[in-house]
């Protein structure tokens, strides 16, 4: 009793300590898709009710002092870090809540007036230890400054908007695994004890077609008046999980995530669970706590909400009819990026953008091609549908060997129902010896174009409004333009690879040629060599020597 | 070159053994070319073959494929739906069927044109599903296709394959371990769909413009590392051969091969190679030439420099690919029959061999020979053949240039050393220029579309013929032929073109620049411009008789005679005459579908050579210098 008593005392003191700093929310929205896999976005985000102008980030409870640390000694505005295995196929699966390239990405926005390029790359130091990431292979090799393709998230300065301030680089070949997740989890609160963190279990977590985990760093408005400012932290992990992989239709928390939600966290303000019934007719177990209707943009959508409580929860979803594969309708806008070309002399970028919409669309579209692949800026051509377009902005930074690398941005205006290849040509290169990875033979990244676009409508849209914190504030969010930060594939290209077992055929040779050499010179240097009389033996007293010594051996 | 242009070098002691044993040197290494070729195959000469990428781990895992009932499932509907399309690639059904799989299916749609009629315009359709690899981000991708032969086809069907390879996709879609996209194509007549495909994938066009119209894919998987096509004639194989040879000469690389072999044999299923499989004796001649047979097979096919199934067409992508070609029948003797289970294992023991692959194919080699299926002789072994046969030729060409600087520095007879290097080069020029003149006739006849009405034979194989046969005459229009040192002259070149070219072919197509060389070599050594006239018209019989048109049809009338060995002489020669014609016309259409060089080394470098040897057999000259030389000779 007394236990329980001083418990009590204690969460008190520790809820009146905490309350006035900020709150935590965490939702899990999971969506079956079109095709045959199911959705799941995790989303924690912790509100501190600070002035990040101000604050030291000395003393932090809820929100992780590591990332206090790294805005205080950087001067961050803004951070983006997602980690991101697989990839996400926009043509079946719609949009993301949130866009993630394959492998790492790292986008961060700092404050003006800041040393911007130093602690760009002591950002990404820190930020590899972190996360036990190879972040720290970003430099200004693979790091750009574009000007239309990102804007700050947040709440800024319009007068700051500059892309000096803006960093840019993507880790293509970066492989995601459990180690990242550890280190990520330890920024929640509760870790992964209890609440909706409890489901993140790395085994499962992996057996995934598309895993993502990011981190987004903003300053939001404290509220509708915006006379101060918080710090928003969004942890976010997405999943995409496939029916056949997990051998049945008929998923439950437990199948997907190894168990169900074990109790809700205490430190956390609101713990919910929707689940999306929009496409399919599906049964639910246990029965949902409300129903949600969204209409947004066009698109409705039904959501049936579950309040994470304290006792153990497991959801489980049955469909009527399972065997019924749904029609797949592309979403607006979405793109495929490949080479063209064969051969080691020249080849082509080539990046596909459909837009499916019934009215043209504006995008940018941004490629950040490594120093390696020059690329030529007249080769560039912009076809839609067979007739060739002009872009309406270009901006491109050549690449220097070894200093940077090719930035290129474009903006076009697609037609309506169109299909539009953007190809830039490049040549293949030689590298020096030592600038070949080990696995020499496997090739080269590139990484992956990025498209932004404000669609119109939200068809197959779920990222949560600017403006706004939490999924369950897209609801009903209805805007102007809703954007999209499409990703495509990543290419492995094969530069010209010189046979790497060449200089152990030369080793060998060498050591050979050494030891053919030694025996002779070690004969001379080490004997006493002697002149032999040059009398040269006829061919009869040979012969004579030979039978003599045939004799010999016979009568012994 | 100084040593070579400076005459007072000209006499050392190198150039006297030189001039002195030319002529047994050049004889000497043509037959010590020939007898290393044959010595290649006997099994001291050549090696065992064996996995030089650790990272394939061959047959490591156990095998869990279990879709047999499926792929008879498939089988059935399959053959009942192809009678619905007689004569088309009942596409709907196999989408449908990718689709239910769970596969991104996709259409590809591409269009030819008749080669020499661009107006004849035919088309066709490829289905292909792409598996999504759960653990990679379509950045690699490998291939499995299938020709699709409607029940219309000459070809033996192929309807087993379509079924094998839909079950086995049905059980990778399950599977959580792939790393890299798996590409299911089933591709429509043949080479031309591969071809398409192929372009489209990449965005090129390999032969002439406007032939092939490739059309546009909507789905890839990044770069491709391997293909295997699948050809299995029934759904009980007995024998799976293992074709390898593609276009141009060019081939697989022997870890793949090795692979798919050692995926054969752990079936259980008798594994061959140009239909035949292992054999054991103790003879050695009988081994030896068990081994040299089955080589000179492999030879002919990589020779013609045409693929012997689809897997020929992915190799100038750098795709490593071959074809698994499975008959009901087997040769040998009490082997069992494995059924759709074993032919899923095997595929799938391959792809998932393919699948552990981190670097593509790097290892082992890209040039060799193969007498069987578990020996193989590398470039190092069977390249001096053809190098030994070929030196001869520059041998020859220094040894007579030594000669004619020699005669030039007694400066005895001043007029008649006066070379005309311009007209030599003319000349020579002149021939190659020709040569390019009859590679462009295809070209030529296809741009009038008024020609569209003639058959295809009158219009281009008879204009080529005739051109071939006026060229013949033109050594009586070289003026030079009547200046010896002029001639030597050009038959020095000559030597040197051939020689150049056949070793650069050898580099590419070892079969075709060794048989090359051991027809032409020895006539060409022949060649000399001389006064005698009985040699003279030697010569020229020699010569004509190893014109490529001629080695043609003779190859062409041989072949028939042993396909139709009961018919009368009449009728194979007249068959062997149409079916020259059409290999002709077969070979101009290789090089503008598919971007086949034979037709055009044929015709831009060795008909010109030709002309140039044919020019100097055809060499008179006045009596007097004859006579010197021929003193000069004996001196010697």
């Amino acid at each position: 009793m007394i236990y329980s008593l001083t418990f009590l005392i204690i969460l008190a003191n520790y809820g009146s300590v905490f309350c006035y700093e900020g709150s935590i929310d965490e939702e899990l929205l999971i969506k079956p898709l079109q095709s045959n896999q199911v959705y799941a976005h995790f989303q924690f985000s912790t509100k501190w009710d600070i002035d990040p102008e101000k604050e030291t980030f000395r003393h932090s409870s809820l929100f992780p002092r590591p990332i206090g640390e790294l805005i205080q000694r950087f001067d961050i505005q803004e951070l983006h870090v997602t980690l991101t295995g697989g990839l996400w196929r926009y043509e079946k699966w719609g949009y993301p809540v949130v866009d993630a390239a394959t492998g790492a990405e790292v986008l961060a926005w700092f404050k003006p007036g800041s040393d911007v390029d130093t602690n760009w790359k002591l950002l990404a130091n820190s930020l590899s230890g972190l996360f036990c990431a190879s972040l720290n292979f970003i430099d200004d090799l693979n790091t750009i400054k574009p000007e239309f393709s990102f804007r700050p998230r947040g709440v800024v300065d319009s007068k700051f908007i500059n892309s000096s301030h803006v960093r840019y680089a993507n880790l293509p070949h970066e492989i995601v695994c459990t180690e990242n997740l550890t280190p990520w989890k330890k920024l929640l609160p509760c870790d992964s004890k209890t609440g909706l963190a409890s489901l993140l279990n790395s085994g499962h977590i992996h057996n995934t077609r598309y895993h993502s985990v990011g981190l987004h760093l903003r300053p939001v408005c404290r509220d509708k008046s915006c006379e101060s400012l918080s710090l928003e932290l969004q942890q976010t992990v997405s999943l995409v999980y496939d029916y056949l992989i997990l051998g049945t239709k008929n998923w439950s928390l437990r199948k997907l995530f190894g168990q169900g939600v074990n109790r809700k966290c205490v430190l956390v303000n609101k713990s919910d669970i929707y689940v999306d019934t929009t496409l399919t007719d599906v049964e639910l177990e246990p029965a949902p706590d409300k129903t949600v209707t969204s209409i947004r943009g066009g698109q409705t959508t039904v959501l049936q909400k579950y309040e994470v409580t304290n006792t153990f929860l497991n959801i489980y979803a049955k469909y009527q009819n399972a065997d019924v594969v749904p029609l797949n309708l592309p979403p607006p806008l979405h793109a495929n990026q490949y080479l063209s070309g064969y051969g080691q002399e020249r080849g082509g970028i080539v990046t596909k953008i459909y837009n499916n919409h019934w009215k043209e669309l504006d995008v940018v579209l941004l490629q950040n091609i490594p120093w390696f692949i020059p690329i030529y800026l007249h080769t560039l051509k912009v076809v839609s549908n067979g007739k060739e377009l002009k872009p309406l902005q270009l901006r491109y930074i050549p690449a220097r060997q070894r200093i940077r690398p090719n930035y290129l941005e474009v903006l076009l205006r697609l037609p309506a129902r169109t299909s539009t290849s953007v190809v830039i040509d490049f040549d293949y290169v030689f590298l020096k010896w030592q600038e070949y990875p080990p696995d020499a033979n496997f090739g080269f990244h590139i990484g992956s174009a990025v498209i932004s676009c404000y669609l119109p409508v939200a068809k197959n849209y779920t990222a949560v409004p600017w403006d706004m914190t939490l999924i369950s504030d897209s609801f009903n969010a209805s805007r102007n333009g809703y954007l999209v930060e499409i990703r495509t594939e990543n290419l492995i290209i094969t530069l010209p690879t010189p046979d790497f077992s060449m200089p152990y055929n030369v080793i060998c040779l060498a050591c050979t040629v050494v030891a053919l050499a030694f025996g002779p010179l070690h004969n001379i240097t080490t004997r006493k060599l002697i002149l032999k009389s040059n009398k040269k033996v006829q061919l009869v007293e040979k012969i004579k020597k030979l039978l003599n010594s045939l004799s010999k051996t016979k009568e012994e | 070159m100084g040593l070579l242009t400076d005459p007072s070098t000209g006499q050392g002691k190198f150039v006297k053994i030189l001039l002195k044993y030319y002529v047994h040197a050049c004889i000497l290494l043509y037959v010590s070319g020939v007898l290393w070729f044959l010595a290649i195959a006997y099994p001291n000469m050549n090696a065992n073959t064996y996995f030089s990428e650790n990272a394939l781990l061959p047959g490591l895992v156990k095998s869990q494929f279990r879709e047999d009932r499926e792929a008879s499932r498939y089988h059935e509907e399959f053959l009942d739906e192809m009678k619905k399309y007689p004569d088309s690639i009942p596409y709907p059904w196999l989408l449908a069927k990718f689709k239910q799989i769970g596969l991104d299916a996709y259409m590809h749609n591409f269009t030819l044109a008749s080669p020499f009629n661009r107006k004849d315009k035919f088309s066709g359709k490829n289905v292909y599903g792409i598996l999504r690899a759960p653990r990679g981000s379509s950045a690699e991708a490998l291939v499995l296709s299938t020709p699709f032969r409607p029940s219309s086809s000459p070809h033996p069907p192929t309807e087993p394959s379509i079924a094998i390879m839909l079950a086995f996709a049905k059980y990778a879609n399950k599977e959580k371990y792939w790393a890299k996209d798996i590409i299911f194509l089933i591709t429509e007549h043949e080479q031309v769909g591969v071809q398409a495909w192929l372009e489209a994938y990449y965005g090129v066009t390999c032969g002439s413009e406007n032939i092939l119209d490739h059309g546009d894919l909507k789905g890839r998987g990044g770069a491709i590392q391997a293909a295997i096509n699948l050809e299995l004639h029934s759904e009980r194989i007995g024998q799976m051969d293992i074709k390898i040879e593609g276009l141009n000469g060019q081939l697989p690389n022997l870890d793949l091969f090795n692979l798919a072999s050692k995926m054969c044999s752990k079936e259980g299923v008798y594994q061959t190679f140009k239909n035949r499989g292992h054999f054991y004796t103790r003879k050695p001649l009988l081994e030896w030439w068990n081994y040299f047979k089955n080589m000179l097979t492999m030879m002919a096919t990589q020779a013609t420099g045409i693929p012997n199934g689809n897997h020929g067409l992915f190799h100038r992508f750098g795709i490593q690919a071959l074809t698994l070609e499975g008959f009901e029948q087997s040769k040998a003797t009490g082997s069992s029959r494995i059924w759709f289970v074993g032919i899923g294992r095997i595929i799938e023991g391959v792809f998932r061999s393919l699948n552990n692959l981190l670097e593509r194919f790097h290892q082992s080699f890209f040039f060799y020979l193969l007498p069987s299926s578990d020996r193989y002789i590398s470039i190092s072994i069977y390249i001096p053949s053809v190098c030994l046969m070929v030196g001869t030729m520059f041998i020859k060409a220094c040894a007579r240039w030594f000669k004619m600087i020699e005669t030039n520095s007694e400066g005895k007879n001043l007029e008649t050393s006066a070379i005309r290097v311009d007209k030599i080069i003319i000349t020579f020029l002149t021939t190659h220029f020709f040569g390019v003149l009859i590679s462009n006739v295809p070209q030529f006849v296809a741009q009038y579309p008024t020609l569209s009405q003639y058959e295809t034979n009158i219009k281009v194989f008879y204009p080529l013929l005739a051109s071939v046969v006026l060229l013949t005459v033109l050594p009586l229009f070289v003026s030079i032929r009547h200046c010896k040192k002029s001639m030597e002259l050009l038959n020095i070149l000559a030597m040197l073109e051939l020689g150049t070219t056949l070793i650069c072919i050898s580099m590419n197509n070892f079969s075709l620049g060794l048989f090359c060389g051991i027809i032409s070599v020895p006539a060409a050594l022949v060649i000399n411009p001389s006064n005698c006239r009985v040699c003279s018209y030697f010569q020229r019989f020699l010569w004509f008789l190893i014109h490529p048109l001629n080695i043609l049809v003779c190859i062409v009338m041989i072949n028939t005679y042993y396909l139709f060995p009961e018919e009368n002489l009449d009728v194979i020669l007249f068959r062997g005459w149409d079916a020259t014609m059409q290999s002709i016309i077969f070979s101009i259409v290789d090089s503008m579908i598919y971007g086949n060089w034979l037709y055009g080394v044929i015709t831009n470098i060795f008909i010109p050579n030709w002309l140039c040897f044919w020019i100097v057999s055809f060499s008179v000259f006045k009596e007097g210098e004859t006579i010197k030389d021929s003193d000069k000779e004996k001196k010697e």
